[in-house]
C-alpha cells in the first residue's frame, strides 16, 4: 500500500517536472528516426544558397535560417519583406502577371548585370502594399493538422452570437480552406514551405519547378543556369519535417499577476479569436496525433479595421487578417504583421475592426491589470 | 557451301516472325504517345470566350503562377452544350475551376472545365 502511494507520488512529481520545451526544440515524443529527420532538416533549413546552387535570380534571403533565426532556427528575425496586390470591385488580383504577390528585395549579380535592377520592380497595377515581418514557425506541424471542420466550427461570418466578431475562413486559389500566412491563404504546411523556397530564395523544387517572372517579364537568358528543380524532393521533405516537428515552447511559469492576466485575457474577450487550445486530427506521427496544444488562434480571418489594412489575398480583403497564433511572444521585439507595434500594449491598442471591443475593454482596465495581461502574453 | 546454306536457313527462321507480323499494307500509324495531359485547379484570372483565351491563377503556397490556356473545340463558345462540364462562356473572373487540358504545339488546349465546390479535409 505504501509502495503504491510512493509510486503515485513519484509519478505526479515526474509529471510536474516534465522538461519544459524551449524555443527551437523538437516535439516531445518523436521517434529516433523522426528526430534524425528533424536534425537533418535543420541543416537544410540553415544551409546558405548561392547563385551557383540555385539562389535567385530574385530572392529575399539566402537561407530559411537567415530570417527565422532569433533566438534559434525557426524563430523570428528582423527582415521585413514586401507584398503587393490589387483589390478591385471586391475581387483580389495577386498580380502574378506583374511579379506579385511577393516582391523580392534582392537580385543575383547576374540579373543585376543584365537588367540593372537590384530588386524586383513594384507592380504598377498595385493598389495595396504590405510589409511583412518574419513570424516564428513553432508548432506549425500541429496547426497543419487541425481539421478543417474544427476551423469551420469557430466561423461565425454573420455574427449570429452578436459578439461583434465574425471570423470566416480564407480559401486558396483552388478553393481549399487556407490557414498559413498572415492572410491564411495557404492550406498546408508542405505547400507553404515549398512555395517559400521559391518566393523567398528563388529555389525551385519538385512542388514548384518554375522560377517566378521578373515584374511579369521572363528571366533573361544566361541569368539562371542552374537546372530546375534546384533542390531535390528529399531536401524539400527534410526541411518540411524540421518545421513540422518544431514544438511550441512551453509557456514560462506564471506568477500570481500572470495568472490574473491570463484570466483577464479571456474575460475581456481576447479568446474570442485567440482560441487558447486547438486539437490535431489523426496523424501517423504519434507526436502529432490527436494532440491538444496551445495555439491562441482560430485560423480564421477577421476584419481588423482600416488602419491596419494593406493587401488582399484570396477571399481576404485589405483589412482582413488571420488571427495570429500567439506562440514565442517572449522573444518577439516587434508585433503585428508589419512590426509597427514596439510593445504588446501597443499591439493590443492597434487592434481595430472586430478587435475594437476587446481593445476598449483592455484600455479600460486599471494599469496593474493591463500589466498583468502583458505579463501573461510574455510567458508564451 | 554448307556454311552458306546454314546461314540462309538461320536467317529465314529469324525473319519468319517479322514477316508474319508485318501489316499487309502500310497504314497511317496512330500516335503511340498520347499528348501529355494536365489538370489544373485554380481561380479564373481572365477569360475571353470569343478568342478562346483563359488565364488561371494556380500555384504552391505564396508562389503563385499564371497559366495561359486556349479553348479546345469542346469548350468553345460556339460548341453545343457539352454533356459534362462547362463552356468558356460560362466562366467569369474569380470562378474556382478544374481544367483538363493537353499540351500541343500551340500551347495548352482545354478539353473540359468544371467549377469546383470547395473541398474540406
Amino acid at each position: 500500500m505504501i509502495h503504491r502511494r510512493v509510486a503515485a507520488a513519484l509519478f505526479l512529481l515526474a509529471l510536474g517536472c516534465e522538461k519544459p520545451v524551449k524555443p527551437g526544440d523538437p516535439l516531445p515524443g518523436l521517434t529516433a528516426e523522426e528526430l534524425a529527420r528533424f536534425n537533418r532538416g535543420k541543416e537544410v533549413f540553415d544551409s546558405v544558397f548561392t547563385p551557383h546552387t540555385g539562389l535567385g535570380p530574385l530572392f529575399n534571403s539566402t537561407s530559411c535560417g537567415e530570417c527565422h533565426e532569433d533566438p534559434v532556427a525557426g524563430g523570428t528575425g528582423d527582415e521585413v519583406e514586401v507584398h503587393a496586390t490589387a483589390f478591385k470591385g471586391g475581387m483580389c488580383d495577386p498580380l502574378v502577371q506583374e511579379g506579385g504577390p511577393v516582391i523580392q528585395l534582392h537580385t543575383t549579380p547576374a540579373l543585376k548585370a543584365k537588367l540593372g535592377i537590384d530588386r524586383e520592380p513594384f507592380p504598377p497595377s498595385a493598389n495595396g502594399r504590405a510589409s511583412r515581418t518574419t513570424p516564428v514557425v513553432f508548432a506549425r506541424g500541429l496547426l497543419d493538422l487541425v481539421p478543417d471542420s474544427a476551423i469551420l466550427a469557430y466561423a461565425d461570418s454573420e455574427d449570429k452570437n452578436h459578439d461583434g466578431v465574425h471570423g470566416r475562413p480564407n480559401r486558396f486559389v483552388d478553393g481549399r480552406i487556407g490557414r498559413f500566412g498572415r492572410k491564411a491563404l495557404v492550406p498546408t504546411l508542405a505547400e507553404f514551405n515549398a512555395g517559400a523556397f521559391v518566393a523567398e530564395q528563388g529555389i525551385t523544387n519538385p512542388a514548384q519547378p518554375t522560377e517566378e517572372n521578373i515584374g511579369g517579364k521572363p528571366i533573361p537568358p544566361g541569368v539562371d543556369s542552374t537546372p530546375d528543380p534546384e533542390i531535390s524532393q528529399e531536401l524539400l521533405d527534410l526541411t518540411d519535417d524540421f518545421v513540422r516537428f518544431l514544438a511550441g515552447p512551453t509557456p514560462t511559469k506564471l506568477d500570481r499577476d500572470g495568472r490574473r492576466g491570463r484570466d483577464l485575457f479571456s474575460k475581456i474577450g481576447c479568446t474570442g479569436c485567440h482560441i487558447p487550445t486547438l486539437r490535431t486530427g489523426a496523424s501517423p506521427i504519434l507526436a502529432l496525433n490527436r494532440r491538444e496544444f496551445a495555439a491562441y488562434t482560430d485560423l480564421l480571418l477577421h476584419d481588423m479595421g482600416p488602419d491596419l489594412a494593406d493587401i488582399c489575398l484570396g477571399l481576404a480583403g485589405p483589412a482582413d487578417f488571420r488571427t495570429e497564433p500567439l506562440l514565442g511572444l517572449r522573444d518577439i521585439q516587434h508585433f503585428l504583421h508589419d512590426g509597427r507595434a514596439a510593445t504588446l500594449d501597443q499591439a493590443i491598442e492597434l487592434h481595430g475592426g472586430e478587435g475594437v471591443g476587446a481593445r476598449e475593454r483592455f484600455k479600460a482596465l486599471p494599469a496593474a491589470d493591463r500589466a498583468a495581461v502583458v505579463a501573461f502574453l510574455k510567458s508564451l | 557451301m554448307l556454311r552458306t546454306t546454314r546461314t540462309a536457313a538461320l536467317s529465314a527462321i529469324l525473319l519468319i516472325p517479322l514477316v508474319i507480323s508485318a501489316p499487309a499494307a502500310r497504314q497511317p500509324q496512330a500516335p503511340t504517345q498520347p499528348a501529355a495531359s494536365y489538370t489544373y485547379r485554380g481561380t479564373v484570372h481572365a477569360v475571353n470566350a470569343p478568342t478562346g483565351s483563359l488565364d488561371l491563377v494556380t500555384g504552391v503556397g505564396m508562389s503563385l503562377r499564371l497559366v495561359h490556356l486556349t479553348a479546345g473545340p469542346a469548350v468553345r463558345s460556339s460548341a453545343a452544350a457539352p454533356t459534362a462540364g462547362l463552356r468558356m462562356t460560362d466562366l467569369k473572373p474569380g470562378d474556382v475551376v478544374r481544367v483538363e487540358c493537353r499540351r500541343t504545339n500551340a500551347g495548352l488546349v482545354v478539353d473540359r472545365i468544371e467549377k469546383l465546390e470547395a473541398p474540406a479535409r
